[in-house]
């Protein structure tokens, strides 16, 4: 055996022992039963705002509270001590990650989708071509 | 129909241009794999005349967008009449075909140079060039066959696409004249309206592009069945590319660290990982094809190293265009629905490379015996590994989405049943991929020290005596002054320094200082430098903006400051006052005054001024705003700011309206602070001839509050007719407005409406401030491997034709 065959052998060993247990160790997206069953630990949540229910933003703490409704239908306050997203409350889907407590789901980090104000401005609208 | 103001000869021309280019591309990688010269010849002619037809073609999109041509949708969409030309260069590349067509524009001067450099090899490098340009000009094609749409032309008119075709508006002649809407484009967005959207892309691409050079050596080299001739011309393209490549990413950082609010130079977005995996793959490539000149051997894995590096670019172009990042990353293309043809492209090189790899492998020359474990060539293999493992560590975990594509629970096959996600990907990467980086860092080191074949262990350890001292004492130093004593860190500095310090000593004390074989120390004092750069000012960030308000127990530390307009907060070492705002086109400036502490008073050290742009289309977008020194970056940027104008936020001077309804006698709390008692209430009403003329109430109050001082006022209430009136009364003291409004018939009763005045909003922002410590030092660092880069090509250069 050759000593830079030794050496890629190692190397492939250590590629697949390592995408094994990342696979393995991944978090998958889960809702906020799930969360909830597992407080404290770091999961993601995919849902969308309930604006029915108040969402308020505390410049003082910098703290913003919000309902959020995941994609089973489970409902949970969720709180978020980062300054409020622009255009937070026109988000089609949030994407939450972060870990529930006793009295809310903590989101470290939110993704928004929006509708892609984008496309939107790109097409060319008749209607406003009418006017 | 004939339409008025077209300017169809472009959209002709143009798409003639495109069409062209395509057919001769074709015709090209058909002359240059037919056997003959004459196929030969006319392989070369039809590659340039398909170079000219692409520059032509760029010339002219160029054009239609300096001149304002609506009625093209590429023209519309990127351009508006209001932008300053210098930015025409970032408008042209903002969409996918104009950055396809950058591409296009690289490879073809490159393929071109090479018309006349590759001498013997010039048929199957070239004809790879050809076949490549065919792939990508196709993308820009824009011909239905079907339904099916191949390529997205930059020349299609706005009346030309599909979900427009049949619109009312197309009915008229004259369009282009009657709706507004056609007289501007929508114009380059904001974000990218920057002088590093003008440099960044072309040198990235000019990397990319250039990874297609020793690519195509590679497969030339396994068609002739010559792993030998080619390699000096294969060598000095390498080390262009990442000379090139590496620069191109670095500006990428620089601009996200400059212009936008990531919050540092690298996030390891997805884009920003599948343009870094090529870099590392193409680094190991050329350090192969080093070894293969010297001591020969590795030719199979050189080979594979250049192989892989072209089809990672492609791998990368697929992530990135097709839309399967989708919400991932943030610098992903707009889909343009090509995914299909992006695939075909990406399987068509991948497998066709392999498929020849394979069927030649028994062929490639291999090694003879083994390398010592003391000789320079075995410890650059390993470093070349190291390398290799690091890019695919890095792509497997970016293709998390390209996974759950194909094993999701959508997936073609399903393997889980919930997709899989990358959880904190910072720390993620970090983790696996600072123990690579000690490595190359110790092996950059050791490797100017070690000789080919075999060293002298007694040699190696007693030259580097110096070396070992210095990064000794220099890490401590540098470990004691930064309190950087978390063992990988410390470990990770400790290799950086030894990488530095042992280039540098070798080429000062054995090289000589001579110029002519600097190229790789340079290169390596560089790189070393952005490894130890990129640990400090990173591990050591510190964000001054801590936020103490306590909330809750479970909740983690704010990092952003709330700042009042006129207050003062302290920010870690610095006092930081919000003086003012300012409007400057798309941007509001707000101003911030950094003051320190000397002897006891506050002396004003600089002011920085973080903003926002107003970005109608993409949404606001707040940019920072950062103070150099020399050892560190005062780094600042705005994350919340209150946008509204006083009309949207309420213009009401007053609230809490309170309806208090009493008799005579009677007394109300209100708003918890307040008596109010109805004392009296008076009544006026002359008649004439027995009617009332007009009716005047007052009511007679007393406000009593919680200090014990008591306010008689007495709103009036007239009636007349139909028409009523008020006479309000207002105390100034306590803020306070009584309004006799009505009386309830009911009850009988008056009702006085109470309110409170608005205290006037002081306006606020918040702000997050970092201080990122030695981060000029990843900046020399990249200088420094960029010329020790360029020397290694001249050296190499001048080593082909002695």
């Amino acid at each position: 055996m050759k000593n830079s065959q030794i050496a890629i052998i190692i190397a492939i060993a250590v590629l697949i022992g390592y995408s094994m247990v990342r696979l393995g160790n991944s978090s998958t997206y889960s809702d906020f039963n799930s969360a909830r069953a597992k407080a404290g630990e770091k999961t993601t949540v995919i849902g969308y705002l309930n604006l029915e229910k108040e969402l308020v933003f505390d410049p003082e703490s910098i703290t913003l509270s919000f309902f959020a409704i995941d994609k089973n239908g489970n409902e949970s306050k969720v709180l978020y001590n980062h300054p409020k997203p622009q255009d937070f409350e026109r988000s089609e889907e949030i994407t939450l990650t972060g870990y529930a407590s006793d009295s809310a789901f903590v989101a470290t980090e939110i993704l928004m989708k929006c509708p892609s104000k984008y496309n939107e401005q790109n097409e060319v609208d008749s209607e406003l071509i009418y006017k | 129909m004939e339409y008025v103001g077209e300017h169809l000869w472009a959209a002709n021309l143009g798409r003639a241009l495109v069409a062209f280019s395509f057919i001769f591309a074709l015709l090209s990688t058909l002359g240059y794999y037919s056997k003959g010269e004459a196929w030969k010849t006319l392989g070369r002619f039809a590659f340039r005349v398909h170079a000219v037809a692409l520059f032509s073609l760029i010339g002219l999109l160029f054009f239609i967008m300096g001149s304002h041509y609506f009625e093209f949708d590429y023209v519309w969409k990127h351009t508006s009449l209001d932008l300053p030309s210098r930015y025409l260069f970032s408008a042209f590349w903002e969409g996918q075909e104009g950055s396809f067509l950058l591409w296009m524009f690289w490879n073809g001067v490159l393929g071109w140079i090479l018309t006349y450099t590759a001498k013997s090899f010039e048929g199957p490098v070239v004809g790879v060039f050809a076949a490549v340009q065919a792939f990508l000009v196709s993308m820009i094609l824009g011909v239905y066959i079907g339904d099916y749409k191949i390529g997205a032309s930059p020349f299609i008119l706005i009346r030309e696409i599909p979900e427009n075709i049949g619109l009312p508006w197309t009915q008229f002649a004259d369009y282009l004249q009657r709706f507004p809407n056609f007289m501007d484009g929508s114009g380059l967005n904001p974000l990218l309206q920057n002088y590093w959207m003008t440099i960044h892309p072309p040198t990235l691409f000019l990397g990319f592009s250039a990874t297609l050079v020793p690519f195509s050596y590679a497969i030339a080299a396994l068609l002739r069945k010559d792993y030998k001739t080619w390699i000096n011309s294969a060598l000095i393209w390498s080390f262009f590319t990442v000379g090139i490549l590496g620069v191109g990413i670095l500006m990428g950082g620089a601009w996200a660290y400059e212009a936008l609010s990531f919050g540092g130079f690298w996030a390891w977005d997805p884009v920003e990982n599948t343009s870094l995996v090529p870099w590392l793959t193409m680094a190991a490539g050329a350090h192969l094809l080093l070894i293969q000149r010297n001591r020969g051997g590795v030719m199979p894995s050189t080979l594979f190293l250049l192989i892989i590096t072209f089809l990672l670019v492609l791998y990368s172009t697929f992530l990135t265009r097709s839309g399967v990042l989708g919400d991932s990353s943030v610098h992903a293309f707009v889909d343009l629905g090509l995914s299909g043809q992006l695939l075909l492209y990406l399987l068509f090189f991948t497998i066709g490379a392999i498929v020849l790899y394979l069927v030649r492998y028994k062929n490639i020359p291999k090694k003879q015996g083994d390398d010592g474990m003391d000789s320079r060539e075995f410890w650059m293999f390993i470093g070349s590994l190291v390398l290799l493992i690091s890019g695919l560590q890095i792509t497997l975990s970016t293709s998390y989405p390209v996974f759950n594509k194909l094993f999701g629970p959508d997936g073609l096959i399903t393997l889980y049943t919930e997709n899989k996600v990358l959880q904190d990907p910072i720390e993620h990467y970090n983790a696996i991929q600072v123990p690579f980086a000690i490595i190359i860092a110790l092996l950059i080191g050791a490797g100017q020290f070690l000789t080919y074949k075999r060293t002298s262990s007694a040699a190696f350890f007693k030259r580097q005596i110096g070396t070992f001292i210095a990064t000794i004492a220099l890490t401590l130093f540098s470990a004691w002054a930064l309190d950087m004593w978390n063992p990988i860190y410390f470990t990770l500095l400790l290799a950086s320094y030894y990488a530095v310090v042992a280039n540098v000593d070798f080429w000062v004390r054995w090289a000589k200082g001579n110029w002519n074989i600097a190229g790789s120390s340079v290169a390596h004092v560089g790189f070393g430098l952005i490894l130890a750069g990129a640990l400090i000012s990173n591990a050591n960030k510190d964000i001054i903006s801590q936020n103490d308000t306590f909330i809750h127990e479970e909740f983690p530390a704010n990092e952003n400051l709330l700042v009042e307009l006129g207050d003062t907060v302290q920010m870690g070492e610095y006092w930081v006052s919000w003086k003012d705002q300012t409007e400057e086109g798309y941007y509001v400036n707000y101003n911030l005054e950094f003051f320190e502490e000397q002897e006891g008073a506050l002396e004003h050290s600089f002011t920085l001024s973080p903003r926002i742009q107003m970005n109608e289309r993409m949404g606001n977008v707040a940019e920072p705003s950062t103070k150099h020194y020399l050892g560190k970056d005062v780094y600042t940027h705005v994350t919340y700011a209150d946008l509204r104008t006083n009309e949207e936020r309420g213009n009401e001077e007053w609230k809490n309206q309170f309806d208090l309804e009493m008799g005579v006698g009677e007394s109300h709390f209100l708003y918890g602070k307040y008596q109010v008692r109805l004392d009296t209430l008076v009544v006026e009403a002359p008649q004439t001839n027995g009617t009332p003329d007009y009716v005047v109430l007052g009511a007679g109050l007393s406000i009593k509050t919680m200090t014990d001082s008591t306010y008689k006022i007495m709103p009036l209430y007239a009636v007349q007719g139909n028409e009523s009136t008020h006479r309000d009364i207002e105390i100034d003291e306590l803020g306070l407005k009584f309004s006799f409004d009505r009386i309830n018939y009911d009850t009988n009763k008056p009702v006085i409406v109470a309110s409170e005045h608005t205290d006037a909003e002081v306006p606020f922002i918040i702000v997050k401030a970092e201080v990122f410590p030695w981060i000029n030092m990843l900046w020399l660092g990249s200088i420094i491997m960029a010329i020790g880069t360029v020397i290694a090509m001249i050296q190499r250069r001048k080593q082909m034709r002695a």
